[in-house]
């Protein structure tokens, strides 16, 4: 990576993703004739946003320096808790929407104060919140609860003029973080937060506050995943957020966002989440073999944190 | 410290809540119903159409030799029908969002016919029904009957049948009397649901024995023989075990036999798990019903049917039989791994060895 | 740590942050009697050392790791890799014992040592790296296996392991205290683990130092990855396996009793010893949730408030003592 920066003068770390995804999109829509129908790319935007959603709050978190393993556990809380609230009345969709984003960003809040007051590495105290959680949902229910609205149901699978309506959210989502972490003072505090805290607590940024704000963001759109996730399955399953923090924190990687923080985008974290769902998707129509795509996607997460591994410190 | 606190606080909350989630009941009017259901026929005609077909499978998981021997078995009718040019797998890995869109990739190449065995029933029976409504007739393959608008037929094992053979068997080996523990396979399941109501149905016929617990060992032969050991020092004594799932069985004879107990219990039987029929075949006891993998080639069979425009019901019950210890020379295969099963695949098609 | 300068208030955290482990194990061992008298019986307590000691193995190679001030997260996967490997190579034959249990520990160690030269060579965070390494293993475990843990025990091999000596401790209760006795000479009285804690409390200094970063950081990995297929074997031998998926979440485990005993996230203190402390402390009280009637996932709430509980503890009592 080094050497393409030097030799060709081009950023990789802003252009890689772009590259990687034009790449990706052209040799499949060649060679896989399946893969240029409307209603396969329709398919993938819509298996992108849940990813979508939780990869924006995990940038937050990321660029900030810290990170956030919690958020697969705190989607699957939501869906449980979501279809169970709405299992028994359809009604109360905009009650449960409001009162799961309200224990989403509880979760995230919780995760900053300890991050915080107890100064625990946040990688640990998140594993360990996954792990609780996780306890949790299994303690309330072993099996599918409850039932999704239809309303939940319409947003994340129907579609407007083709387009799906689960992309279109992702697409507000997106519009709006963006705004927050490229274009707003918030943001400019918690890049300087991620890439030096101890210099912007001298320039007077309230390094506590910014990180808890992260994390509270996390936890919200965490959530927002939650009910969405919720809305595709129709089920509160126990299990169905397992795995997915991880695949936010890929998707952050491929992105160009280095795990050490200070730098960041929230659109090329979004691009990542395509360029996954993507290659899964081609991997399917390849009929590539179930057990080898979990072997690629394994070297995909060591390759891309290998690439975009944070740059030597100056001394 | 006091946000520790309120976390614990939070934690027995939700522990709380668990607490009033009550079970699933099951019982022998809901099985009979289901036959009923099972029985009625099908209108195939909306899926008629020439070949050469292409087979789509949706594995809910592929990580399980029971259902890799059912994945064979569809392989090998499949090869039996030349108008199945192709057959096509995915595997969900457990997780229900990948299932669905494993299932949407899976149309989008056209497939024929899919043939599925879900994660969770309820979470794909939308996209199941969306398959349904564009053309694709579905077929569940080797769980309990489905009678969801999205699946067009199933070719199941009733979870219910073999729970109550599994359980009459050790109510006769025992005599009518005893104490008695429970290992069901992951709570929730229905395979774990069924078989705890058959045996709860089998025990109101037989008021000396009793249930003194009832554990959930995940199908897993490590947590299955971890649970025991630990209900080994609760109770004094245990006279029975009621365990369908052969794979747990060995685990639970295994914490017997260190214990210097195995001679006071009398196992049930379990299924047509190789490692527990060489198990049956050295002591000379318990037997097998078995859960037949065949669930997979039946699928198939019904799927044919299905596009040729030939009448189907909505489901076909793959029988269980009982194997009594004398007969197992006839199943058990000394020679192969314990994580095998006994089947009639031709050595072409049995799993790499 | 100077203990000799520091003043008394000082000097008594070192102490407890050092020993808090053990403490807390005679008291979980105290409320266990009190709960149950099966704590009582020999019997009882070899059997619950031989349940933990898939677990209790695998810690032992991770601690190394993380007194580097790194994490293995692929432990759960090397387990599960393993335990097929060495039944496959078995194929139902004594004579296969010997090459399938080092067939085994050749591939852990070498996925360890994979690990090791990422983490050596590049400044990628090992947590996430150990992670994908774990998915990719597991998917080697299931294009490997097929999807069935295939592979046939050779006969005496679970015997041996499982055979009590005098009638009380199991032998492979006595295999994972005899590794863990290994592990404390090769902590305490080698050059290795010496540089482990050098380059875990202060890289800066160990690099001027001439300590060879590379070189220990791959062998620690490796260490890790061979322990996890050690680990993998006693897996094997205590109960057989019937999935390819029989490490999945150990690693939680794992962790949970490293960072319980006293081997911090951020590297450079804590030991072998209170690894095996803080492996005892789990087992029993995982043992005390089921025996008590608590349902079984539970255990994974206590487990993450321990995580949290020690680091915690163990980062406040470091912050005053330094």
């Amino acid at each position: 990576m080094a050497v393409a920066r030097l030799s060709t003068g081009l950023d990789l770390e802003r252009a890689g993703i772009w590259l990687l995804l034009a790449t990706a999109v052209a040799a499949s829509a060649l060679t896989i004739p399946e893969f240029r129908d409307p209603a396969n790319l329709a398919n993938i935007l819509r298996q992108s946003s849940v990813l979508g959603i939780l990869a924006i709050g995990q940038t937050f978190v990321i660029a900030v320096g810290m990170i956030d393993l919690s958020v697969g556990m705190i989607a699957g809380l939501v869906v449980v808790l979501a279809c169970w609230i709405l299992g028994g009345d359809p009604e109360l969709t905009l009650v449960a929407v409001a009162l799961m984003l309200a224990l989403g960003s509880a979760i995230g809040l919780l995760n900053g104060l300890l991050v915080n007051r107890l100064k625990l590495h946040p990688l640990i105290l998140t594993f360990a919140m996954l792990s609780v959680l996780q306890g949790v949902i299994f303690t309330i229910t072993d099996r599918s609860v409850g039932r999704a609205s239809p309303t939940l149901q319409a947003i994340a699978n129907g579609s407007l003029l083709g387009f799906p309506l689960s992309a279109i959210l992702l697409l507000a989502v997106l519009a709006l973080f963006h705004v927050v972490f490229s274009h707003s003072r918030f943001g400019y505090h918690l890049i300087a937060v991620g890439g030096n805290a101890e210099g912007a607590r001298r320039a007077g940024v309230d390094v506590k506050r910014v990180r808890l704000a992260c994390f509270v963001i996390s936890g919200f759109l965490a959530a927002l995943a939650g009910l969405l996730l919720a809305g595709r399955l129709g089920t509160g399953y126990p299990l169905a957020g397992s795995g997915l923090e991880l695949d936010a924190i890929v998707a952050v990687v491929l992105g160009g966002t280095a795990l050490a923080g200070g730098r960041g985008s929230v659109l090329r974290s979004v691009g990542g989440v395509i360029a996954l769902t993507i290659i899964s998707n081609v991997l399917n129509l390849l009929e590539v073999s179930a057990f080898v795509q979990l072997f690629v996607k394994g070297l995909i997460v060591i390759v891309a944190i290998i690439v975009n591994q944070p740059p030597r410190e100056r001394p | 410290m006091t946000m520790i606190r309120r976390l614990f606080l939070s934690v027995a909350a939700c522990a709380a809540l668990a607490i009033t989630a009550g079970p699933i009941q099951a019982d022998q009017a809901a099985d009979a119903a289901q036959e009923a259901k099972a029985a009625q026929s099908v209108d195939t005609s909306q899926f008629k159409k020439d070949g050469p077909y292409k087979v789509g499978v949706s594995a809910g998981y592929l990580s399980n030799s029971w259902v890799v021997f059912a994945l064979q078995h569809v392989r090998w009718e499949a090869s039996n029908h030349p108008e199945i040019t192709d057959v096509i797998v995915t595997d969900a890995a457990f997780n229900p969002a990948k299932q669905i869109a494993d299932i949407e990739d899976l149309l989008r190449q056209d497939i024929d016919i899919l043939i599925y065995w879900p994660v969770d029933d309820s979470a794909i029976a939308d996209v199941l029904k969306r398959a349904v409504d564009a053309g694709v007739p579905t077929i569940q393959a080797g769980g309990g009957f489905t009678d969801d608008p999205g699946t067009v037929s199933n070719a199941y094992i009733s979870q219910w049948q073999l729970g109550e053979m599994v359980a009459r068997q050790l109510m006769a080996d025992l005599g009518g009397k005893g104490k008695i523990i429970a290992m069901l396979p992951i709570a929730g399941t229905t395979a774990a649901v069924d078989q705890l109501g058959a045996l709860e149905a089998v025990l109101a016929d037989h008021p000396d024995v009793e249930l003194v617990s009832i554990e959930y060992g995940d199908w897993n032969r490590a947590k299955a023989k971890q649970i025991t050991e630990n209900l080994l020092q609760r109770f004094p004594t245990i006279d029975g075990v009621f365990s369908p799932a052969g794979q747990m069985s060995i685990g639970v004879a295994e914490a017997f036999d260190e214990a210097g107990r195995l001679e006071e219990v009398t196992m049930s039987p379990g299924d047509e798990y190789n490692g527990w029929l060489k198990w049956v075949a050295q002591h000379g006891k318990a037997g097998a019903v078995t859960f037949p993998t065949r669930a997979g080639q039946e699928a198939v069979k019904i799927g044919v049917k299905v596009l040729k425009g030939e009448p189907v019901t909505r489901g076909t019950a793959v029988p269980s039989e009982y194997i009594a210890p004398a007969d197992i020379d006839g199943y058990v295969d000394p020679a192969a791994p314990d994580d095998w099963w006994a089947s009639e695949l031709p050595p072409e098609f049995l799993p790499k060895q | 740590m100077t203990l000799l300068a520091a003043p008394r208030e000082e000097a008594a955290l070192a102490f407890l942050s050092r020993y808090a482990i053990f403490i807390v194990l005679v008291l979980v061992f105290g409320l266990a009697l009190a709960v149950s008298d099966a704590f009582l019986k020999p019997a009882y307590l070899g059997n619950v050392t031989r349940q933990i000691a898939p677990v209790g193995i695998a810690a032992i190679g991770v601690t190394f790791v993380m007194i580097l001030g790194g994490v293995d997260l692929s432990v759960g996967a090397v387990i599960s890799l393993t335990a097929v490997l060495c039944a496959v190579q078995m194929d139902g034959e004594v004579a296969n014992i010997a090459p399938a249990i080092l067939a085994a520990c050749a591939a852990g160690a070498a996925i360890g040592a994979a690990n090791g030269l990422v983490v050596a060579f590049t400044r990628v965070s090992p947590f996430i790296l150990t992670l994908g390494m774990g998915i990719a293993v597991a998917g080697l475990t299931q294009i490997y296996s097929g999807g069935t843990a295939r592979g046939i025990v050779a006969p005496g091999f679970r015997e041996f392991f499982n055979h009590r000596i005098g009638g009380v401790l199991p032998v492979l209760a006595v295999a994972f205290l005899a590794l863990a006795a290994l592990g404390l000479v090769v902590q305490r009285l080698t050059v290795f683990g010496r540089q482990l804690f050098l380059i875990g409390s202060n890289r800066r200094a160990a690099l001027l130092s001439g300590t060879p970063l590379a070189g220990v950081t791959i062998l620690a990995y490796a260490l890790s990855g061979l322990f996890g297929a050690l680990a993998g074997i006693a897996l094997l031998a205590r109960s057989g396996v019937s999935n390819t998926l029989s490490g999945q979440g150990l690693e939680f485990q794992v962790l949970a009793a490293v960072v319980l005993g006293g081997t911090t996230f951020e590297g450079g203190r804590g030991g072998i010893g209170g690894t095996v402390a803080g492996v005892l402390v789990l087992v029993i009280a995982f043992n005390l949730v089921n025996i008590s009637g608590l349902p079984y996932h539970m255990q994974l709430v206590v487990m993450g408030a321990v995580i949290i509980l020690a680091s915690a503890v163990y980062g406040q009592i470091g912050n005053r003592s330094e």
